[in-house]
């Protein structure tokens, strides 16, 4: 390993989160920045939050945006491989250079203390035996907690198309389900679900570490005959198209940042494992990951809605009707009691009784959309203080135009205003 | 006593001046974001998580329910005056709310919005010193089966939004569902409605949806009809700076309490969110009223109920997350985050190992609480006047501050593009009399409906008993029956007894 004093500081590194704040990837992209600035690996550094679809928008921001640009990373993990499944996304992970494996987090599955399944033996057995009557309760469709359960089915040589698996939108309401013995069994990465078990409400059957962890008595899947080895691991990848000189300063960087003291403390302090793995074995470990989430979200068939009981069934059918129906009803409704056509306009009385406007009624709306319109255009090529200026203006031309100087000067004023509390003071990055 | 006792402590460690301002801080930040559309209270402690890693725990805590609580009370000041709601818990204040203010009546509506909101959250902040751990502990019983029958319970709450024509108030309710189909289905993953356009995975984000219908619809539809009689002479003209008028307390202190004991149980459950609650008292007002027919028009308890349930709704969410370290909004969502940054586990064991740190941060929620109203409440008149600003001038800051909020989202430009589109729907609609916050509703509530009857019979195995074989599931059901059709029934039974 280079001494951190041979390391060229990276200048204005950018770290790309996929993801909303507060989620595992935000939080992993906000202590790299944390830690590269605090141990003198890096100046400037600065987070982006990206998110949507379970990182596969930024992904493709990513490519699309940064193809060759040697100050850009991305935070990505295992979550990212399935959601390109499912999402049926046309990017991939193939299409950027890995960089390493950061940290790792260790699965369990967990049951209420007041269960009847005692042992994971126990729980193996009922699920062989009407594998359709287990609940299995986790996070989103397509994520680890899934995959696992598929895993953990496909290894008992029960059909993974067979689990009854039931998708909890964020950790907080798979946590209660699981708690409340909503569901069967749980299943959720070890940090969320550590408290309950140390705290006894909940009693963990097995975790999908190779080996017992040290100061945790659960036994491994392995240990009990269900050979699955598996975690919800969290990596690092640069944009495609980067010279080998960036890619190795970027890996010399994050290998500087894994061994400094601050990444250390940050580690013990969220729970994380340390999983670092770089170069060509990271590299490896991402593929044969691909190949196997691929194949086990193949068959449990997520992302074409082949699931038995939690089929949408005629819902969206049941609602677009509704709506051609009662469109069809209120169009009726202005027939018989006068809509626009018969000369009165019908609003509810709370907006005031708003008769029809006389005169040149499309002149304002004209000068609106004509500001809209430039405003969005502009939103990403301009600039936000000229955009929203353009926007401010033609809007109080619309009401008003009598005071044209008085209101560019507003304009201009409050979107200089908007935009130095937006991105000044609440650090939110705007064109 | 053991919590007073502890709870002592907690004021002791509160009250120091380092600490006050730290809530004053805090305080003053959730105002400010609670009054910007788009930014919310989760957005704010997210991005301020880094900076505050070197400071002391209690203090970071302490500001971050200031700006929870503070997020709560600014909401209200935009929806009230602008019509443009800043949170979703505040759609509901919009209604009435508004109409007040375009009466001249806004300084009567934010006080009585600011009161309300100071009780309940006085009364909320109390209740989850006494009873978070078993009211944490009810909210698990609450599975799929429960959670569908409440969605149940709050969809009827349409039927009091109907508006003029129910034709046309069910068209906005099927719109709302409809959008709300859009993006990828939660139990298999599936892709929805998306047209192949991957920023429509994650569905249309209410946040859009809420500032684009009221903010920009308003402002369009106001330049529209900006030449009849009502636009140009609707200069609105403050007749009560004073604020509440002795009618407007007598109908305001009930609402406040009732809106406190819908808010606060139905914060702790974790699919709760403000929105249900606030619309459950909206409802239960308009339904408890003698002057029913006032609602949509200005009624002052259509605003004091569900501003008390929205704050009520907010301390309700700390109890699970205190407790049990269940986060069931977006905001206690990054307050687990932040506990876990300076290396905390919320949960059972957090009393136990850290009660300096709870106990203090409770202490704060009552100091912050008492700051709001002190902040607040001088304000009123000032904010109020925000009606006389030239409508040029005031629409152009709207647009702005609505496409600025719109974008900063998700940082997408196809969202600023919705937000215009909604906004020239939420005009026609308005235009053509049909109401908006139907819609609200059903992209809210369609999908968490839809959700939880997919999980409660893929868990039953396709069996549709378990919404009436489990009682509080059932209980639900029957009031929502109840709350449907018991008016009609009431009415035709006391007139027949009094002819």
């Amino acid at each position: 390993m280079p001494p951190a004093s041979a390391q060229e500081r990276l200048e204005g590194l950018r770290i790309i989160a996929p993801a909303a704040p507060g989620g595992g990837w935000d939080q992993t992209a906000r202590v790299m920045q944390q830690v590269l600035q605090e141990a003198g690996l890096a100046s400037g550094v600065s987070v982006e939050n990206i998110p949507g679809a379970a990182g596969t928008i930024g992904l493709a921001r990513f490519i699309g945006a940064e193809r060759g640009n040697g100050d850009a990373v991305m935070v990505s993990g295992l979550i990212m491989l399935g959601a390109i499944v499912t999402n049926r996304s046309p990017v991939t992970l193939d299409d950027v250079v890995p960089i390493a494996r950061l940290t790792g987090e260790y699965e369990v599955l967990a049951v209420p203390a007041g269960s009847p399944f005692r042992t994971l033996a126990d729980f193996l057995e009922a699920f062989k035996a009407r594998p359709e009557s287990i609940s299995w309760g986790g996070g989103s469709a397509g994520g680890s907690d899934q995959i696992l359960a598929g895993l953990i089915a496909q290894a008992v040589r029960v059909a993974p198309s067979r689990v009854n698996y039931i998708a909890f939108s964020g950790g907080g309401e798979s946590l209660s389900a699981i708690l409340g013995g909503q569901v069967s069994v749980g299943v959720n990465g070890l940090a969320e679900l550590a408290p309950h078990i140390s705290g006894g409400t909940l009693r963990a059957l097995a975790i999908s570490s190779g080996g017992r962890l040290a100061g945790l008595d659960i036994p491994t899947l392995r240990e009990q005959g269900v050979d699955v080895e598996f975690e919800n691991w969290r990596s690092v990848v640069a944009p495609p198209g980067i010279s080998d000189e960036d890619r190795r300063r970027l890996a010399e960087t994050i290998d500087a940042m894994v061994h400094s003291e601050p990444w250390r403390r940050a580690l013990e302090q969220y729970r994380w494992i340390d999983r670092y793995l770089a170069g060509d074995d990271y590299a490896r470990f991402a593929d044969a990951e691909e190949a196997r989430v691929q194949a086990i979200l193949r068959e449990l068939g997520t992302g074409r809605g082949e699931r038995s009981f939690a089929d949408a069934g005629p819902y969206p059918l049941f609602v677009l009707a509704g709506l051609v129906v009662f469109g069809i009803a209120s169009v009726l409704s202005f027939r018989r009691h006068g809509g626009p056509d018969g000369g009165v306009l019908i609003a509810p009385a709370r907006w005031g009784a708003v008769a029809r406007p006389t005169g040149r009624v499309w002149q304002p709306i004209a000068v609106l959309a004509v500001g809209i319109l430039i405003h969005l255009t502009l939103a990403e090529r301009a600039g936000f203080i000229v955009a929203a200026a353009a926007l401010f203006w033609f809007t109080a031309r619309a009401f008003d135009a009598r005071h044209p100087l008085r209101d560019a000067v507003f304009a201009v004023a409050v979107s200089a205003g908007a935009w130095l509390l937006f991105a000044r003071v609440l650090q939110l990055p705007l064109p | 006593m053991d919590a007073f006792e502890a709870l002592r402590s907690g004021f002791a460690a509160a009250l120091t001046l380092t600490n006050l301002l730290w809530a004053l801080a805090g305080v003053t930040l959730g105002t400010a974001v609670g009054v910007l559309p788009g930014i919310g209270p989760a957005l704010t402690v997210a991005v301020l998580l880094p900076v505050t890693f070197t400071l002391d725990p209690i203090s970071a805590f302490i500001m971050f329910g200031g700006i929870y609580y503070g997020a709560m009370y600014g909401g209200s000041t935009t929806s009230i005056l602008l019509n443009t709601p800043g949170e979703t818990g505040s759609i509901a204040t919009a209604i009435d709310g508004h109409v007040m203010a375009l009466k001249g009546r806004g300084a009567a509506a934010l006080t009585t919005a600011a009161i309300g909101s100071f009780v309940a959250g006085t009364l909320a902040t109390l209740a989850l010193t006494l009873f978070a751990p078993p009211l944490a502990d009810m909210a698990l019983r609450f599975g799929p089966a429960e959670y569908f029958a409440l969605t149940v319970l709050a969809f009827t709450t349409v039927a009091v939004l109907l508006g003029d024509s129910v034709v046309r108030g069910l068209f906005s309710l099927f719109l709302g569902l409809a959008l709300g189909l859009v993006g990828i289905d939660q139990l298999t993953g599936e892709a929805r409605f998306s047209f192949g356009i991957p920023q429509l995975l994650d569905g249309i984000d209410v946040v859009i949806l809420v500032i684009g219908l009221f903010a920009v619809g308003e402002t369009m539809f106001q330049a529209w009809s900006r030449r009849s009689p009502e636009g140009e002479g609707g200069r609105v003209t403050l007749h009560q700076f004073t604020g509440m008028s002795r009618d407007d307390w007598r109908r305001s202190w009930k609402p406040w309490l009732r809106g406190t004991a819908i808010g606060f149980p139905l914060g702790v459950l974790p699919v709760g969110g403000t929105v249900i609650p606030t619309f459950l008292s909206y409802m239960t007002e308009k339904r408890l009223s003698d002057h029913p027919e006032e609602f949509g028009q200005g009624a002052i308890e259509a605003v004091a109920g569900p501003e008390a349930a929205n704050n009520a709704a907010a301390a309700g969410v700390l109890a699970p997350l205190l407790t049990l370290g269940l986060p069931s909004s977006a905001t206690a969502a990054i307050m687990l985050a932040a506990f876990q940054q300076y290396g905390l586990q919320p949960g059972p064991l957090l009393f136990a190992s850290r009660p300096d740190l709870v106990w203090t941060l409770i202490a704060s929620l009552y100091i912050g609480n008492v700051m709001l109203l002190v902040l607040n409440l001088p304000l009123v008149g000032v904010w109020a006047r925000v009606m006389l600003v030239p409508r040029p001038l005031l629409f152009g800051g709207i647009l702005v501050l609505a496409s600025l909020g719109a974008y900063s989202l998700n940082r997408s430009m196809l969202d600023l593009v919705l937000l215009f589109a909604v906004g020239a729907i939420g005009c026609a609609m308005r235009l053509y009399g049909f109401p908006l916050v139907p819609a609200v509703l059903g992209l809210i509530l369609g999908p968490l409906s839809e959700q939880q009857f997919r999980r409660a019979m893929a868990i039953s195995e396709g069996d549709a008993s378990v919404f009436l074989e489990r009682p509080i599931s059932a209980v639900l059901l029957a009031t929502a029956i109840v709350v449907l059709g018991g008016p009609r029934i009431w009415r035709r039974w006391t007139g027949t007894t009094l002819q």
